[in-house]
């Protein structure tokens, strides 16, 4: 079985050309995602102008924790249940993005949590999806 | 399902997670003759041809591919 | 041990039985009716791969009955036949088979020109394979996704030898449209094949699969798999397909009589489901296993009066087995309503038996099509039977039913032949053989044959030439197809509850649910032109252009002056395509020296993101762009009152120079950070906030409070309506058509042409030497209908000749007289002024906006 959990994640957006973006680094307790050439995610995080120090030249670095909700996915069965929702090949440990339930989506693995950033105005569609498709393997 | 594009930062992915942006056109003409033929008379090969893909379902960002259009194949 | 309901009667079954098994037992002899011609049809192949034995089980129509377990209660009933199967009068149109030949329904009825509708209704009443249930099925089908490196279809003795050989070096699914390793018939293959399945279950990384039907080999490799209550998507790295082969139908005149029986079907009857298939039996053996076939009717104490035998086979014929006709065929079958005679040939004599029961066991034909679906360079291999060849033999006799799903004779086939219908896909299309619901596997080889041995040019190959196999290989229901599909897909604002809460009427526009009106539209409307009111506008597409080269991004992306755009103001601005056409609207705000904030239209967003990531990329720009359209909320306050309002909220100014028209300011309201963008939309003073998203309840509350003793209300769709089309003001989309340029739009203002190089300018260019043939107008209108809604879709007509069409029409609540917006094209030259409406009235053309021409009410 596994659980799904609902979470509002921090989030930190840092757009900037492809050597500007090589040069972020992850704050403790956040996990860094190239998201696209010119664009870098931390996810954990919310410290902009800290960041925005560390990283001079970037165009633009910005708290987006608004724009996204997290479903936690934890337990034996959370890749069974992510299974029924997207089609994508989850690897053991990292993270990757693409189709979940219809939403353009990021997905973090780490032991045996699958964490699922979707954009916020989705959330109520995705959930609702999950909870409709995987209910054989979720708990209440 | 069926056709899978090459993102450079995601690897090949399945087409349903791109839009199509069409056969590849010059972003400007030098006269309305050449306007005309660039925004009504595209190529449309049966074979290789120049095309754009948005990978709108993951790091949304534009890719140009050579597909051919008898097989779906790429590169 | 249970029963079944069939027509009304209960039958029994017992342990094992499949519903055509317990039905055969309790008598049942005709299975079905053919297609068109109405024949009676009995049980034939008895592994689920000819139509005969098809009915409707609980509902459903189209299935296969030789391959569904009985189950307590179930309701089953064949289809077809008028007005039963049993006694079907319109088995006439056997007879008709002289008027109704292949493809009859190109030649006949074409005149009268009525005929072929009555016709038409007639034939397709007649024919027809079951009803579909009206309702849709309450249970929802899951989908789920697996990744294999292996996938082997068919668990037989080949697809599980194959599955213990791939296990050992990586993860294999196997998969098996009915139970793994049940043998098709009874043979010496019981035992090995019952202790390889044990041995494959327990391995590791191994994954098995019953009653799971593979519907195609898709590129990518990518199966799907049919299953009860699931679809399955595997992605393999590699497919070995193991589906084994059929037994080859018999083409003779008769061949379609109930009574006329493949081996398998004979010998499964006969041995595990303990049902005499006939009393008195004439058996044909060209193969191994007919042999076999041939002893199981015998112990099961058929009497057996003759078999035909190929020469090879004679030793092995067991005692018991009649007269022996080494090196015989069938010659034609005969008999009413199910056989009653065989006569055998061999060297030119026949012989006649009286019989029962014809069991035809001629050869294997392999069931490939799954194999035939991949492309080159994909990993499939085929083992087993399956990977058969199929070996191009003599056609069958002078006549005998080639396609028994589509009703095609031999006689039909010579016939498209001598039409010049000259090869086997053409045939295919022509008489439509093989494209019934067994997709080949019995009329497959004998159409191949058919076609090759007609063909005056020497074969390359000795190899029959195959059609081309394409899914689904088993017939599969839509509801299975639609599973995991889901195409609505609604945003949300954080708003929504609150409005849900408030009794709203929401609805889907353009991708999101949205408040349509909280009661009464007309209320909402007059608190927006006489007080205060909120809308929820959170869904617009909301973006910011940062970097160097955003400055040259909007500049080339847009067609109006940009250089000249201060910060803190605003501009209106249409989105072109490379076509010079009106895509999408919005307002672009200039925020810093390389920063700007972008709206445009809900709908649009998604399009707008792509655009300007697409113009950034192929300009090579150093100008990235963030999608705030999730991070932000947005509520419009729209009123005469509206800065009353936000003075009793903000702790900055306000007034007329801090939040300039256009422009906008970054302020506080409520202690919650907004920027306040000043906007014209509904004609009255407005600030857009937009907001963070997880503060907007808070936002929506404190604004719905503090406007409290003015009975502010919130405003939806619905009042948007009028308040905009009072405006004269464009819904892209609606009043818009797809090839609008701005002049067209009557919008010239809204483009530069002499700014250097922007999207479409060249196109605009180039039209702006064309006279322009269509316009959009204002209108107003007299003698029209009561509710002036109507109009809208209406044609606009000059001299009876459409001209134009009404996009929109309201009765305006504040000039309290109909107007509208729409279209009309140029007529000799200019543009009429007065027109006539689709349903009569009189529409005037007149200029806009129709209230507040001067615009000072939103300006203040």
């Amino acid at each position: 079985m596994a659980e799904l959990r609902t979470d509002l994640p921090q989030v930190l957006a840092i757009l900037g050309s492809s050597d500007v973006c090589d040069r972020v680094e992850a704050p403790a307790g956040s996990a860094l995602l190239r998201v696209a050439p010119n664009e870098a995610m931390l996810v954990g995080t919310d410290d902009a102008d800290g960041v925005r120090a560390d990283v001079p030249g970037a165009a633009l670095v910005e708290a987006v924790s608004d724009a996204w909700t997290s479903f936690v996915l934890e337990g034996p069965d959370a890749s069974e249940a992510f299974a029924r929702v997207s089609e994508l090949l989850l690897p053991e440990a990292g993270w990757l993005q693409g189709d979940v339930a219809a939403a353009a989506a990021k997905v973090l693995v780490e032991a045996g949590t699958i964490t699922i950033l979707v954009p916020a105005n989705l959330a109520a569609h995705v959930e609702e999806r999950i909870r409709a498709d995987a209910a054989e393997v979720l708990t209440r | 399902m069926a056709l899978s594009i090459p993102c450079d930062l995601c690897g090949h992915r399945p087409f349903t997670e791109f839009a199509f942006g069409g056969e590849w056109r010059e972003l400007d003409a030098s006269d309305t003759e050449e306007e005309f033929a660039r925004e009504y008379l595209p190529d449309n090969p049966e074979g290789p041809q120049r095309e754009r893909w948005f990978h709108a379902m993951g790091c949304r960002t534009w890719t140009t591919v050579t597909r051919d259009t008898r097989t779906n194949e790429i590169g | 041990m249970g029963s079944f309901e069939f027509e009304g009667r209960s039958v029994t079954f017992r342990p094992g039985d499949t519903v055509a098994s317990a039905l055969y037992r309790h008598g049942v002899r005709t299975f079905s009716r053919s297609l068109k011609y109405h024949r009676r049809r009995g049980l034939y192949c008895g592994t689920g791969d000819c139509p005969n034995c098809s009915m409707t089980v609980d509902g459903q129509p189209a299935v296969r009955t030789c391959t569904v377990r009985c189950a307590e209660g179930m309701r089953v009933e064949r289809a077809g036949g008028w007005p039963n199967a049993e006694r079907d009068l319109l088995h006439v149109t056997d007879r008709l088979h002289r008027v109704m030949p292949v493809g009859f329904y190109y030649k006949t009825f074409v005149r009268p020109r009525f005929a072929w509708a009555v016709a038409e209704r007639v034939i397709r009443r007649a024919a027809g394979l079951g009803a579909l249930p009206p309702t849709a099925s309450a249970a929802r089908k899951v989908v789920r996704h697996v990744h294999v490196d292996t996938l082997v279809i068919g668990a037989g003795l080949a697809g599980l030898e194959a599955t213990r050989e791939a296990a050992a070096s990586g993860s294999v699914l196997v998969c098996d449209e009915g139970l793994a390793a049940r043998s098709v018939a009874p043979g010496s293959a019981p035992d090995p094949i019952e202790e390889l399945r044990t041995a494959v279950a327990s391995l590791e990384h191994v994954t098995l699969l019953d009653e799971a039907t593979a519907l195609g080999v898709y590129e990518w490799l990518h199966v799907p798999l049919a299953r009860a209550g699931e679809l399955v998507h595997v992605y393999p790295s590699r497919v070995v397909v193991a589906t084994g082969a059929t037994e080859e139908h018999g083409v003779f005149p008769g061949n379609d009589l109930p009574g006329v029986m493949l081996g398998r079907a004979a010998a499964a009857l006969a041995g595990p489901h303990g049902v005499r298939p006939g009393d008195r039996a004439v058996v044909v053996v060209r193969t191994e296993e007919g042999v076999q076939h041939l002893q199981t009717l015998i112990d099961a104490g058929v009497e057996v009066v003759a078999t035909a035998v190929s020469p090879a086979l004679v030793q092995r014929v067991p005692e018991g087995a009649g007269e022996i006709v080494a090196g015989g065929d069938v010659h034609e079958a005969r008999g009413g309503s199910s056989l009653r005679s065989v006569v055998l040939r061999r060297e030119g004599l026949g012989k006649r038996f009286e019989c029962d029961l014809l069991v035809l066991s001629l050869g294997l034909v392999p069931r490939d099509g799954l194999a035939r679906m991949a492309l080159p360079g994909e990993d499939v291999t085929v083992v087993g039977d399956a990977a058969l060849g199929v070996g191009i033999a003599e056609p069958g006799g002078l006549d005998g039913m080639v396609c028994m799903c589509e009703d095609v004779s031999m006689h039909d086939l010579e016939q498209a032949w001598d039409e010049g219908f000259r090869n086997a896909e053409i045939l295919k299309r022509y008489t439509t053989t093989t494209m019934g619901p067994c997709q080949g596997a019995m009329c497959g080889r004998a159409l191949s044959c058919f076609a090759a041995s007609r063909d005056a040019t020497p074969a390359p190959s000795p190899v029959a030439p195959r059609t081309t196999a394409r899914p689904p290989a088993r017939p599969v229901t839509l509801e299975t197809l639609a599973a995991g599909v889901h195409e609505i897909v609604d945003r949300r604002t954080s708003l929504n509850e609150l409005h849900v809460a408030a009794g709203a009427r929401l609805d889907r526009s353009g991708g999101w649910l949205r408040p349509f009106s909280y009661g009464d539209w007309r209320e909402e409307y007059r608190a927006v032109r006489e007080r205060v009111s909120l809308m929820d506008v959170g869904t617009l597409g909301k973006f910011a252009i940062a970097g160097p080269g955003a400055g040259d991004l909007v500049d080339r992306l847009f067609p109006c002056r940009i250089d000249d755009l201060e910060p803190g103001r605003t501009r209106y601005v249409l989105t072109l395509d490379d076509a010079g056409y009106a895509m999408d609207d919005g307002l672009l705000s200039r925020v810093g020296a390389e920063e700007w904030f972008l709206t445009t239209t809900s709908g649009g967003a998604g399009r707008a993101d792509a655009r300007l990531r697409n113009l950034a990329d192929r300009l090579g720009l150093d100008a990235h762009v963030l999608d705030r359209t999730a991070q932000w909320g947005a509520i419009n306050v729209a009123g005469p009152l509206a800065r009353d309002l936000l003075e009793r909220l903000a702790d900055d100014s306000i007034d007329a120079a801090s939040v300039p028209y256009p422009g906008f300011a970054d302020l506080s309201v409520a202690g919650v950070p907004c920027r306040a963008i000043r906007t014209g939309f509904v004609g009255e003073l407005a600030f857009e906030l937009h907001h963070p998203r997880r503060r907007g309840p808070e936002l929506w509350a404190a604004l719905a409070d503090a406007g409290r003793d003015w009975d502010l209300m919130p405003h939806g769709l619905d009042a948007l309506e009028l308040l905009r089309l009072e405006k004269g003001h464009v819904y892209i989309g609606q009043d818009t058509m797809p090839d609008d340029t701005p002049a067209k739009l009557g919008m010239p203002w809204a483009v530069d042409m002499s700014k250097r190089w922007f999207v479409g300018k060249r196109a605009l260019e180039r039209m702006g030497e064309l006279p322009m043939a269509r316009r959009h107008v204002g209108l107003e209108f007299s003698g029209g209908p009561r509710a002036t809604a109507d109009l809208r879709g209406e044609p606009l007509l000059v001299e009876g000749q459409v001209v134009g069409r009404i996009t929109s029409a309201e009765r305006s609540i504040v000039l309290d007289r109909p107007i509208g917006l729409g279209w009309i094209r140029a007529v000799d030259g200019g543009f009429p002024d007065r027109l006539r409406t689709g349903s009569g009235a009189t529409a005037s053309v007149v200029t806009t906006p129709f209230y507040d021409p001067d615009g000072g009410r939103m300006r203040g």
